[in-house]
């Protein structure tokens, strides 16, 4: 401890200007964190916190217990690892790629359509992708100049994965190259002044120069990103399942919304939360130990 | 303390940064202002008028605020003053977090609509009033609305067991949903009104077949409904199968009280409907239409047959009118006999709880919900509740009121005093239909009108009618119709054979349907006796 | 410029052709609702519009812009938008100084609490109440306070001000400068992109957001941009109004592509502004003598 106040006493400044931040994350995060309590109770709002009786671990076990519950992690982690894998790959090339576009206007044009359907909400895009896949939809429009056979995609359980990911993609890989063209604008012109005096191809500069320049910050997102591997995002998935893709597409995130939230039974949400964020603070923690060992950085 | 030393905190950080600079705080500061002043300064009327807070359905109206036009309104119809709130409804989810987050603060409305079986708990933690003895004194006019069998329903439903009344029913004294089917295309084939399920498929067919539509292609869709096994209820209604709205119910099966899902009904039902998928009569993407979707097909005139509020054709018939030039004739479809069945259109005169009453009220409020709940049951007051404020909701045409359309940025919310919608009854809303149309729409209305009375004839009252939601306590997936959908839809399609169904009785037994089923047959005992 | 070689040219086209592609992909949902907005009610009841308007009207924009509760909305948000973006910025970059500097003894622990915010969320009642219990209950400063400060963005901020080149910082402190007068004269100024970026990160959650509106916003002088917009998104009018005497040119479905497109209009401009910052060697440019 004294080691500690000494350090404060000399480094003080540095003290004072984390000091906001702090506090706000005692008022907003932990303090409201505290009422995750409830996820150990049958928290009841005519009662409250204080009235609401313990009940241990019920909740938790109703949740391991559900006779789907197979079914739904399953889903949640084949989808979250598609979704981890996708949406980490596919912007760090699109930002690679854009960065190539050597014309300015085309280049801010690209990005700027590109970033575009980050804004509309998951109700209009899953919306729009059921009517490009139906009978009159652009997709079987265009089978139909092949010779072939229309499809319902949405309905047919081996494309409702395929359709998660492009339409996550669609959605937000766009959006998520912004931080990596920040990142490249970082780069010191001089690295590719030296490299072009060596005679390196425009492709060689990206492999030796661009992408381990860039590599850090995509591995910090891929830390920060891997946290909430089991939330998929319910918008996007309750948005696109229907009844006939239940059996690949029932996530933990749709399963709460139907017991937990919709029925307010908001103990249960938040004991399935819970188990939800320690799924992924344990990933958090093996892949910041991997970061570390095999790249110089880490969270921590 | 700590709070206002937060608050005087985030006070200094906020004029630091507007200090900083940002040119447009003031204008918009204005702004505040002008519009705080008019609405915290209410008016204190002659006789004191007792305000009450009351939430129910807001699909995105203006608010009812002291002072406001609809304000006025309500208190010179019914000599109360009503506040509501703008509290997001958004399929009912948003309003349950809000009223939930609403009674864990202690400000719980004085009334409300009480949505997704929350007022088993209410009245379990007695935080709702037992109205069973001020109703009748109080309100006459809402205790005389209600048929006596429906209050009966509604004491059976007391949580407490004490057979007390707790809520006010929404009430149908009409079966309101049936099928429909495009009579000008059965003459224009020269084919007659099917009265047999083998005559309503050769209809069917020849929709497909003979271009009903005469446009030399074949775009008609003979029948289908919506995404979930929604809205096509026509089609299991000929097996006898109870169902709301495309959600199986509960009827007397084998003699004792069963969720329609699991019969034999069922099974025959889907049978038959996966061959008309099969054979191209349904529209192949009924699972994936959603309102818009499937009201589209309706409204281009490319639909056959379809299953809906009957009376609402009025609205139907001038879409496709303007879309295609054709006038349409929709009649009710006469439910197709089935070898073996007794089939019928569901209908459910007791609805889920309208309101509930806040307890512990002061006398002075109490009383005030009363005046409020008895005026709004008068069914003298309907018409102009129906009408609204005039230069808001209507506007006056020689002499005679006319409805403006809808318009959600000057519109406040009428949800509250819309009693007509909320105790339905076939009289008072032919009656109105035929008053508030002019001549052009008059044909429209009277096919609506028809169908009203037509319909009549194939509807039967389900034995599971007014059955509270806390069957379903701890079942979600029960709730949701989830297995069911899945197993249906599937059927349908043809991905699951028919066989399959009785694995799916056996999930939807042992996931809870077990245990929800006895909860209904005891409630159903309880009522009977 | 220098000149390109012949398998440089190859790889621009074909980088140039696949992003176009993708770009024309990407712009399909904005064009498919802009052309709703722009079509007439009849067409779009019986749902043939797709990517160009049918019956081509400005009803439905004329009806959007001449509200004036919309407006006062815009307002609302615009000026949310502005105070909360600059007010996270401050903070958030306040705190991600100390916690990329070595000396600083908290910064491994405060970087685990932080995490801990990613992952775990806080329940829903519970969280209203609290905030309630500030006094943000019907303020407007809870569009912005929930949002001054995120895990993501902090750490992000972080991993920029590590990079930070060292050398400038030591020779800054040399001549006597404390790590106030460094972190405001020197470190921010050069800081630009990674400003630039989180500040539009976070103007976008500002500007977006409707959960905590729709919890803690009642009064509605207070209404958002986004709230107003719901009424138009989360509704469906189940029972077809009885027929009024004229019927405009919209329905609920125009109106609905109109209010997106209007919510989302001024916050996709954003970007452009904001792409001048992401000029190759920004940073260390102007640092290089």
């Amino acid at each position: 401890m004294g080691k500690l106040t000494y350090n404060m006493r000399k480094y003080w400044p540095l003290y004072v200007m984390a000091l906001p931040g702090t506090l706000y994350f005692i008022l907003f995060k932990y303090i409201p964190l505290g009422g995750s309590v409830i996820a150990f109770q049958d928290y009841s709002v005519f009662k409250g916190i204080n009235g609401s009786p313990w009940v241990g671990f019920k909740h938790f076990t109703s949740l391991f217990e559900y006779p789907d519950f197979y079914r739904v992690l399953r889903n949640t982690l084949v989808m979250g690892f598609l979704r981890v894998t996708f949406m980490f790959a596919v912007p760090l090339i699109l930002a690679l790629m854009i960065n190539e576009i050597r014309h300015s206007l085309m280049k801010k044009g690209v990005q700027t359509a590109l970033y575009i359907p980050h804004f509309l909400s998951w109700v209009i895009i899953a919306g729009i992708a059921f009517e490009m896949t139906s009978l009159s939809g652009l997709v079987n429009t265009v089978r139909g100049w092949f010779g072939l056979e229309s499809m319902l995609y949405m309905q047919m359980e081996s494309y409702f994965r395929p359709i998660f990911v492009l339409t996550g993609l669609w959605k937000d890989a766009g959006w998520g190259t912004i931080i990596y063209l920040a990142a490249l604008s970082g780069i010191n012109p001089q690295l590719y002044e030296a490299a072009v005096v060596d005679g390196a191809s425009r492709l060689k500069q990206i492999l030796y120069i661009t992408f381990p320049m860039i590599l850090p910050t995509a591995a910090i997102l891929f830390l920060l990103d891997i946290g909430n591997f089991m939330e998929l995002g319910f918008e996007q998935v309750y948005n696109l399942l229907t009844p006939m893709t239940y059996s690949v597409g029932d996530i933990f995130d749709t399963y709460v919304f139907r017991t937990g939230i919709q029925q307010a039974q908001y103990s249960f949400a938040t004991a399935v939360g819970l188990f939800q964020a320690v799924v992924g603070m344990v990933l958090v923690i093996v892949f910041n130990k991997l970061s570390k060992k095999y790249s110089n950085g880490g969270l921590w | 303390m700590r709070k206002k030393l937060f608050i005087l905190l985030l006070t200094v950080l906020m004029v630091a940064v507007l200090a900083v600079g940002c040119s447009s705080g003031e204008e918009i500061g204005q702004n505040y202002n002008g519009t705080n002043n008019d609405s915290s300064e209410g008016e204190t009327g002659e006789e004191e008028i007792v305000d009450i807070e009351v939430w129910s359905v807001n699909e995105g109206f203006k608010e009812i605020d002291s002072g406001s036009p609809l304000y006025e309104f309500i208190v010179d119809e019914i000599g109360v003053g009503v506040i509501s709130p703008y509290v997001e409804w958004n399929g009912g989810k948003g309003y349950t977090n809000q009223l939930n987050m609403r009674i864990a603060a202690g400000e719980m409305p004085d009334m409300f609509l009480p949505y997704n079986g929350i007022e088993y708990d209410l009245a379990k933690n007695g935080a709702i009033e037992d109205l069973t003895d001020l109703l009748p004194e109080y309100a006459p006019n809402l205790w005389e609305l209600i048929p006596d069998e429906v209050w009966d329903t509604v004491r059976t439903n007391d949580p407490t067991g004490e057979g007390r009344i707790y809520y006010i029913p929404a009430i149908r004294d009409y079966g309101i949903t049936g099928g429909m089917i495009r009579q000008d295309w059965i003459d224009k084939l020269g084919l007659e009104m099917p009265t047999t399920q083998e005559e309503y498929v050769d209809v069917l067919r020849a929709f497909k077949n003979e271009d009903p539509n005469g446009n030399g292609m074949q775009d008609e869709i003979p029948t289908g409904g919506r995404e979930n096994g929604r809205w096509m209820d026509h089609l299991f209604a000929m097996y006898g199968i109870a169902m709301f709205e495309g959600f199986p119910d509960w009827d007397i099966y084998d003699g004792e009280l069963t969720n329609s899902a699991v019969t034999q009904n069922m099974r025959d039902a889907l049978e038959f409907i996966s061959e008309l998928y099969a054979e191209g009569l349904i529209d192949q993407e009924t699972f994936l239409n959603d309102k818009q979707a499937w009201d589209g097909k309706i409204n281009s005139g490319l639909v056959g047959s379809y299953f809906h509020w009957t009376e609402t054709v009025y609205d139907r018939l001038p879409q496709i009118e303007a879309g295609t030039g054709v006038k349409a004739d929709l009649p009710v479809l006469p439910v197709p006999k089935v070898p073996g069945y007794e089939g019928f259109y569901s209908h459910e005169p007791t609805l889920g709880p309208q309101w509930v009453v806040k307890s512990g009220m002061e006398e002075e409020k109490l009383m005030a919900t009363m005046k409020f709940l008895d005026n709004y049951a008068n069914q003298e007051n309907w018409e102009d509740m129906y009408y609204g404020v005039e230069g808001m909701h209507h506007k006056i045409i020689d002499g005679k009121r006319v409805l403006l359309p809808e318009d959600k940025s000057t519109q406040q919310v009428m949800d509250v005093i819309k009693a007509y919608n909320h105790f339905s009854l076939i009289d008072f809303k032919s009656n109105l239909l035929m008053e508030a149309v002019g001549e052009e729409q008059m044909e429209y209305v009277e096919q609506g009108i028809r169908n009203m009375e037509e319909n009549q004839k194939y509807v039967k009252v389900i034995a599971g009618n007014g059955m509270p939601e806390s069957v379903y306590n701890d079942y979600p997936d029960i709730r949701s119709n989830m297995i069911y959908q899945e197993y249906a839809t599937k059927i349908i399609l043809g991905e699951y054979p028919i066989e399959k169904f009785d694995e799916f009785v056996d999930r939807w037994y042992e996931t809870g349907g077990e245990e929800v089923t006895q909860r209904a047959r005891d409630w159903y005992d309880k009522l009977e006796k | 410029m220098m000149a390109m070689s012949r398998g440089e040219k190859i790889l621009q086209v074909i980088i140039v052709t696949t992003l176009c592609l993708l770009s024309i992909i990407a712009i399909i949902p904005v064009v498919s609702v802009l052309a709703t907005s722009f079509s007439s009610r009849l067409p779009v009841d019986m749902n043939q519009v797709t990517l160009w308007p049918i019956g081509f009207t400005f009803d439905s924009w004329k009806y959007m812009i001449f509200r004036p509760d919309l407006w006062k909305s815009f307002g609302i948000t615009l000026f949310t938008t502005i105070i909360g973006t600059i007010l996270s910025l401050l903070i958030t970059a306040l705190m991600a100084y100390p916690l990329a500097k070595k000396e600083f003894m908290l910064g491994k622990f405060l970087i685990i609490a932080a995490v801990i915010t990613l992952v775990l969320k806080p329940p829903l009642v519970p969280y209203f109440l609290t905030l309630r219990e500030y006094g943000l209950y019907n303020n407007i400063l809870v569009l912005i306070f929930p949002h001054v400060l995120t895990a993501f963005n902090l750490i992000i901020m972080r991993t920029f001000f590590k990079d930070f080149p060292q050398e400038l910082e030591e020779a800054a402190k040399v001549e006597g400068c404390g790590y106030f007068r460094v972190f405001f004269q020197l470190v921010l100024p050069l800081s630009k992109p990674v400003l630039a970026t989180l500040g539009l990160f976070y103007a976008v959650v500002i500007w977006n957001q409707f959960q905590h509106p729709v919890m803690f916003i009642q009064d509605p002088d207070l209404f958002p941009l986004q709230l107003k917009i719901r009424q138009f998104i989360t509704s469906e009018s189940v029972m077809p109004a009885l027929m009024a005497e004229e019927r405009p040119n919209y329905n609920e479905y125009t109106l609905r592509a109109t209010a997106i497109i209007f919510a989302i209009t001024p916050i996709i401009m954003v970007y452009p502004f904001i792409q001048k910052y992401f000029v190759k060697g920004a940073m260390l440019g102007a640092v290089k003598d």
